[in-house]
């Protein structure tokens, strides 16, 4: 199922549905109206999608092997640490998930994630985010922009997509145009770019403001282009009030939960839990604490040395958000995703820590209605390359579209140009299958 | 290989030699030296009237050795004083940029006169450097590690920076430091200074710059440190008086620059004069274009006007039918054909032979006869298609059916006669002349890319001249700021996309440069583009052949042939890329002969540029694409379109024959292929008149001229002014249509240009003019993630620190490290990315997103760079407007006019004034403090030690203080500064400020 990366876009156009058929016969019964329901698109309304940058070590957190020993001479591949059981009999994760292994039965661990682009950070998040390569002919959207693009906000007075931190173009529209772009804040203590006021513009001064500007925006008659504008700057201001910003407001979260959570990256996710009930669709929360440990998730060297702490603040975070929404019985129709753009190899580089592997890695999904089974897929003894059930990145892609109930075989424009939705991707079967 | 290991002997030696020196030179603190300075020749020496600089490119290793003898300069320039921060950039061939051996060598030499005494030096130098006096060395910096690194290097080397004392300058980007002692008998002194330049990360070259590279001294007994100097001026090396001293250097620089690119053209001076008297014989050989006589009662300026009042006259006779009251072809119909129809029923290709694109076509029919007869609903073959429910009949036979509304549409417009009118007529006649004040800011935002100053405008206004715009237009083509206005033009249509940090997303090089300086030297279109297509100078230093790189394309130059046919030719070649265009004329083998031509080579096909076959020929219906091209295939270079230019005609105008390079770009912009000079006026018209002549701009094969004689016209106009684009647009802004007021109920440009829309002005311009009017300085970090230049120039690329909104680029932290992000980078590219601008452009556009969006005025009201330009900090321009001693009313007034380049309606001024009276009178703080600046070492933080953890929370840190801004001026009341924000605020957010007038 390695997709082989092409650009086939306008093809996509020309095959239609029977051609897809041909090639993915249970695809096309489960979104033809009447069919069994082998497989069905599923009804999740949210996404919060966890970005791990740098590259999780898949053998270090949900897909544990043997353990290694770094510090040997020579070292020893496989696991830094030590695994243990998890609710879901026969599944293993490391043991700086323990709070995770408790809900593994409501967690799919997708271990045969799988693409070819180790080399730099950039190009693989790009990929992994826009579930295309590079073409130069166009500038494919992000997972977060499509999801937005097509579904739009839940609720229609917050912003489809929001991103907790940092923006780059992989995060980004691409072709769809700014209207799908994200509106992000760097932490949980500031506000949204662009909405929220700055610190001395209370709301009393915010109405003189406006009451200074109305005559000269009183200058362009009603039906015109700079009336459309100003309605965007009425829209505009209502994000930035109250109703809108409260949603940002932790302190209206009891300590229970707030502790519950964690550190700063919990409160990115308490955040973003708070945005779903809110009404936003997508959620990118960025866990780029990369000091903790020196280097974030790009473990070389020395940054293995303290991994487990960002394993640990990923665990109590995910367990949290798990039981949090379980709880607020928003579970099933929120699906979050665990990230990251490749995964670590079960051999120590000569400082101790981890080089890169994009040959088999995992990624994560949990909630959303799926018909969760603790992990999916099966890699060597080395997690080096696949055994069962390879998962490309389209196909990853396809699954979460299908989660939300977005055909993964639906089209979207460039002009006029139609480019499928995901690179000739299939949903995991097994996940949707009755759900 | 003997003398080269003798030669490597001899380096060894003598920096063995030079480190005793500054052993002993470090073990005794100081040299006394007493001998007066003397030439070769044994001549005493005079002081210096200036600092030479010499730049040394041959004879340089990258062994971490001075080299013995000293190389020859190869080009050398003066300056003022012992500092600079820049050195030129190379340049090559016909005054491109090009590439510097890495590492080079610069000296700095003078003859300075010192007082008695024993004075300090402090040397400053990125890399390797060696202070000599009198030939005495007493200090140096040296080499630095070989290996930039991952990030987490510890460098606390460079880390600590010197502190000079407080208001002085400390190293900027890491620099070496050293602070040495000399005791002077007075009287003049030989200084000579001597800094490496690049060098090596592993085996691939770094960025051949120098840092901020600087000798400064603490004359005996005193703690005030100033540049070195031979002239009797003193230059304080504090950051202020830095300021103003690296601004002149950098004038000098940039003079230099000028000059060698002057020169290295002016050798291809012969060349460009034949290609001259070629297309002038072209001209006279071929008929001209007949000009139009103006209709009665219609004016001109010139003879784009009668053109244009010719055309309005014949739509205006044709229009005497109006369309139904239910139905208006324009508003209603065409849409509907264009998005629904478009893509298969237009053009030469058009499905089953039935186009849509035009009446006569469409009423013609198709394989399966006439579309529709007018008048006639019930047996259009049209109708019957779209409400078809067999799915080999069904149109559009991909996508959601027409909604019955939409059909119901098509039927009541057939019904109703179907009227097709050749173009709508917006408004029954011209509207009048834009006011003095509109046509000032009109005529600035769309040249120089800012609205005038105050003083500009006032002179303007006062200006009684029947000639006045006119000499206006001729003044702003003159204008350096020509050039910063058109570079973004030319980086979209060319996706100029270079990244900071390990380029791997299509990245191209930073040819920015080369585009701002062909601008800047009004380089003649054909020329420019010759220059684009031989693709040579430096690929990372901003030469053409930038161009030449996209990192990880499958094929590159397949993605720069559709790139070069969309920008100059009209000829949209995405399709082509990977199959046969299901619309357009051209097949992906004509784009790989470009493709090829661009790279002097035969390109292989690869599969992932091409569609499998087997699920081509899958599936029901016919494909709509073709592949005829297969995957394998090797495609020789070839000139792909004959008809716009017959191949044979390169071979006289090239100088290397065998050159496809050449080739291509004589048979781009050979006057006989009237397309490109046509192109080139098109775009420029659209940019000048809000629509091109013809629509889509990258795609002619979907568009039809609306003033098919004036393209011609122009398109010759452009061949016989050669080919120089500020001569038509002097032509174009000097007419009647350029000319004419704004129509604010217009929505969309009126094609037959009978008033102006509102026209959205775009991202680079609104944060441009934000900063000009209101006079706050343009501050930002360098666009920049390895300042101190340890990384391979591959890797990381240094685009200065911009001082106009195109300098940006993407802030390429796809790492999502808080310690590589650059916070007020980051808050202006928020403002542009919402306005439309793409810090990443892997893909060329001729058009931006500009439709509005809550985002937009959310940012320009709230957003980090807004509050800066709002709040009346001590750097900002209207601060001193608001101190100043005049009437609240003149105040206000002044407000307009800067801000909107207008005065205020009697109502704003109302409004405003009774805003701004309160507390007017005792605004000014009688005894104002100034903020106390802490003089504290500013963290460092660069590629090397990114990833160290003190990193991290100093990013941190930066990110709080983007954010937070400036503070406000001390000199104002607070209460009363807050009401005169609120003005100012008001003024910037105004639609005034984001449309053209």
């Amino acid at each position: 199922m390695n997709t082989q990366w092409n650009r086939r876009d306008c093809l996509k156009l020309a095959l239609s549905g029977a051609a897809t058929s041909m090639v993915r016969p249970t695809l096309a019964n489960a979104v033809s109206a009447n069919a069994a329901p082998a497989l069905q698109l599923g009804k999740a309304e949210h996404c919060i999608f966890f970005w791990l940058g740098g590259g999780m070590a898949q053998i270090d957190t949900f897909d544990p092997k043997r353990l290694g020993d770094a510090r040997s001479k020579p070292s020893r591949s496989g696991s830094y640490y030590a695994s243990i059981e998890t609710a879901v009999p026969g599944v293993r994760v490391t043991e700086h998930l323990a709070q995770t292994a408790k809900v593994m039965d409501c967690v799919t661990a997708v271990r045969t994630v799988n693409h070819r682009v180790v080399d730099e950070h950039a190009f693989a998040t790009n990929l992994v985010h826009t579930g295309r390569m590079i073409s130069g002919s166009t500038v494919y959207p992000s997972i977060g922009s499509i999801v937005a693009h097509e579904r739009g906000a839940v609720a229609p007075s917050v912003p489809a997509y929001m991103l907790i931190g940092i923006p780059n173009v992989s995060r980004g529209p691409g072709f769809l145009g700014a209207k799908s772009g994200f509106i992000y804040l760097t932490d949980t203590k500031s506000g949204p770019s662009g909405f929220t006021r700055p610190a001395d513009v209370d709301s009393a001064r915010s109405m003189d403001r406006l009451a200074l500007l109305e005559p000269l925006q009183d200058r362009f008659p009603s039906q015109s282009i700079p009336a459309d504008y100003r309605a965007a700057q009425v829209e505009a201001l209502r994000l930035s009030g109250p109703q809108f910003m409260r949603h940002f407001d932790l302190e209206q979260e009891t300590g229970t939960v707030r502790q519950r959570y964690g550190g700063e990256f919990g409160q990115r996710c308490l955040l973003a839990r708070r945005l779903v009930q809110a009404g936003t669709r997508f959620i990118e929360v960025s866990h780029n604490l990369a000091f903790v440990n020196g280097t974030g998730w790009d473990t070389h060297n020395d940054g293995q040395l303290q991994q487990h702490i960002l394993i640990q603040e990923v665990d109590t975070a995910l367990s949290a958000l798990i039981e949090d929404l379980k709880r607020l019985k928003i579970l099933d129709k929120t699906l979050i995703v665990v990230a990251t753009e490749f995964g670590r190899p079960a051999a120590f580089d000569s400082g101790g820590g981890r080089g890169h592997q994009g040959t088999a890695f995992s990624m994560v999904l949990a909630g959303g209605g799926l018909n969760h089974c603790g992990a999916y897929g099966v890699t060597d003894d080395e997690c080096k390359e696949p055994l069962e059930n390879p998962v490309s990145i389209p196909d990853f892609h396809a699954t979460i579209f299908a989660t939300l109930g977005i055909d993964p075989h639906h089209e979207l424009l460039d002009g006029s140009r139609p480019v499928p939705i995901t690179d000739g991707g299939t949903p995991i079967a097994k996940l949707l299958r009755g759900s | 290989m003997n003398s080269a290991s003798k030669d490597d002997c001899t380096v060894i030696q003598t920096s063995t030699l030079l480190l005793l020196l500054i052993l002993f030179a470090n073990m005794f603190g100081a040299i006394a030296v007493s001998q007066e300075p003397r030439d070769a020749a044994g001549e005493t020496v005079k002081r210096s009237q200036a600092v030479r600089v010499e730049i040394c490119e041959q004879g340089l290793n990258d062994k971490d050795a001075w080299p013995d003898p000293l190389p020859i300069a190869t080009e050398s320039f003066e300056v003022h004083a012992f500092g600079l921060d820049q050195i030129p950039p190379k340049y090559v061939d016909d005054g491109i940029r090009g590439k510097r051996p890495s590492p080079s060598m610069v000296r700095f030499s003078a003859v300075v006169e010192l007082p008695a005494g024993k004075h300090r030096f402090l040397i400053r130098a990125r890399s390797a450097s060696r202070l000599s006096l009198n030939g005495v060395l007493i200090g140096a910096t040296p080499f630095p590690p070989k290996n930039g690194g991952d990030g987490s290097q510890a460098d606390t080397e460079r880390l600590v920076a010197i502190d000079l004392g407080p208001g002085y300058r400390f190293a900027p980007r890491g620099e070496y430091e050293k602070i040495a002692e000399f005791e002077s008998d007075g009287g003049l002194c030989e200084v000579k200074f001597d800094v490496f330049a690049g060098g090596r990360e592993g085996k691939n070259p770094r960025r051949v710059e120098v840092g901020e590279t600087v000798v400064a001294i603490a004359k005996s007994g005193t703690e005030k440190w100033e540049l070195l100097t031979p002239l009797p001026e003193s230059i304080p090396y504090t950051d202020a008086s830095w300021e103003g001293y690296r601004a002149r250097a950098a004038k000098i620089v940039f003079d230099h620059s000028a000059a060698q690119r002057s020169a290295l053209r002016d050798q291809g001076s012969a060349y460009w004069a034949s290609r001259r008297q070629a297309a002038n014989a072209w001209l006279a050989s071929t008929p001209e274009v007949s000009v139009p006589p103006l209709p009665e009662g219609l004016l001109a300026e010139n003879p784009i006007d009668h053109f244009i009042a010719a055309k309005f006259a014949t739509v205006k006779s044709q229009n005497r039918h109006k369309a139904t009251e239910n139905v208006d072809f324009f508003r209603d119909v065409k849409p509907l054909l264009e998005s629904r129809c478009g893509d298969c029923h237009r053009g030469m290709k058009a499905k089953g032979g039935l186009r849509l694109d035009s009446e006569e076509f469409a009423r013609k029919g198709g394989d399966s006869g006439p579309a529709y007869e007018a008048g006639n609903a019930v047996e259009s073959e049209l109708l019957r298609r779209v409400r078809s429910t067999d799915s080999d009949e069904v149109m559009p036979p991909k996508g959601n059916r027409l909604t019955e509304s939409e059909v119901s549409l098509l039927t009541r417009w057939i019904q109703e006669g179907a009227s097709w009118p050749e173009l709508p007529l917006v408004r029954d006649s011209f509207i009048g002349t834009i006011d003095d004040a509109g046509f000032i800011r009109r005529a600035m935002l769309d040249t120089v890319g800012v609205p005038p100053t105050e003083q500009e405008l006032r002179n303007f206004m006062s200006d009684s001249a029947s000639n006045k715009r006119a000499t206006l237009i001729d003044r702003l083509l003159e204008d350096p700021r020509w050039a910063d206005h058109w570079v973004p033009f030319w980086q979209d249509l060319l996706a100029e996309n270079p990244n900071i940090l390990n380029p791997t997303l299509n990245n191209t090089g930073p040819f920015r440069w080369w585009l701002y300086e062909s601008l800047l030297d009004d380089l003649p279109m054909d020329r420019m583009v010759t220059q684009l297509v031989l693709q040579r100078g430096g690929e990372r230093e901003g030469g053409p052949a930038g161009f030449s790189i996209a990192s990880q394309n499958d094929v590159p130059f397949a993605a720069k042939g559709a790139i070069v046919s969309s920008a100059f030719l009209g000829v949209e070649m995405k399709c082509a890329r990977c199959h046969d265009s299901p619309t357009g004329a051209f097949k992906q083998e004509q784009l790989f002969q470009l493709g090829a031509m661009l790279a002097v080579r035969p390109l292989n096909v690869p599969k992932t540029s091409s569609v499998d076959p087997e699920k081509l020929n899958a599936g029901g219906r016919t494909p709509l694409i073709e592949v005829t091209l297969l995957p394998g295939s090797t495609v020789e270079p070839k000139w792909p379109f004959p008809a716009f230019a017959d191949s044979g005609l390169a071979d006289a105008l090239v100088l290397n024959t065998e050159d496809q390079r050449e080739h291509l770009a004589a048979l781009l912009t050979a006057p006989q292929n009237e397309r490109f000079a046509q192109v080139i006026a098109n775009r420029v018209w659209q940019r000048f008149m809000g629509r091109g002549i013809v629509e889509p701009l990258d795609d002619w094969e979907k568009g039809e001229p609306t003033h098919p004689e004036l393209l011609q016209w122009l398109g010759r106009d452009l061949v016989r002014n050669g080919y120089q684009v500020k001569s038509l647009v002097r032509t174009i802004m000097n007419s009647a249509a350029y000319q004419r007021a704004v129509d604010p109920s217009l929505k969309l440009p009126d094609p037959l240009y009978s008033a102006c829309e509102p026209r959205r002005l775009s991202a680079e311009q609104i944060v441009d003019s934000l900063f000009a009017v209101t006079g706050k300085p343009f501050v930002t970090e360098p666009m920049c993630l390895d300042l101190n230049g340890r990384r391979e120039t591959d890797n990381a690329v240094d685009l200065g620190i911009p001082r106009r909104a195109w300098m940006l680029a993407s802030l390429s932290n796809e790492r999502d490290r808080p310690s590589l992000t650059l916070p007020r980078l980051q808050a202006v590219s928020d403002v542009m990315s919402a306005l439309g601008w793409r810090g990443s452009r892997q893909d060329p556009s001729s058009s931006r997103d500009i439709a509005p969006n809550a985002l937009q005025p959310a940012i320009l009201a709230s957003g980090v760079m807004s509050q800066w330009v709002t709040r009346l900090s001590e750097d900002h321009g209207l601060t001193e407007v608001a101190l100043r001693e005049q009437p609240v009313e003149t105040l206000v007034e002044e407000l307009f006019l800067r801000l909107l380049s207008r005065r205020p309606a009697e109502r704003e001024k109302a409004s405003f004034v009774s805003w701004l009276e309160v507390d007017y009178a005792t605004r000014r703080v009688a005894n104002p403090v100034l903020e106390y600046r802490p003089h504290v070492v500013p963290k460092l933080i660069t590629w090397t030690n990114h990833l160290q953890p003190e990193s991290d929370p100093a990013a941190q840190e930066r990110i709080v203080a983007a954010q937070k801004g400036d503070p406000p001026t001390p000199r104002l009341e607070p209460k009363w500064r807050a009401r005169c924000e609120d003005v100012v605020w008001a003024l910037l957010n105004s639609p005034e400020m984001i449309y053209r007038p």
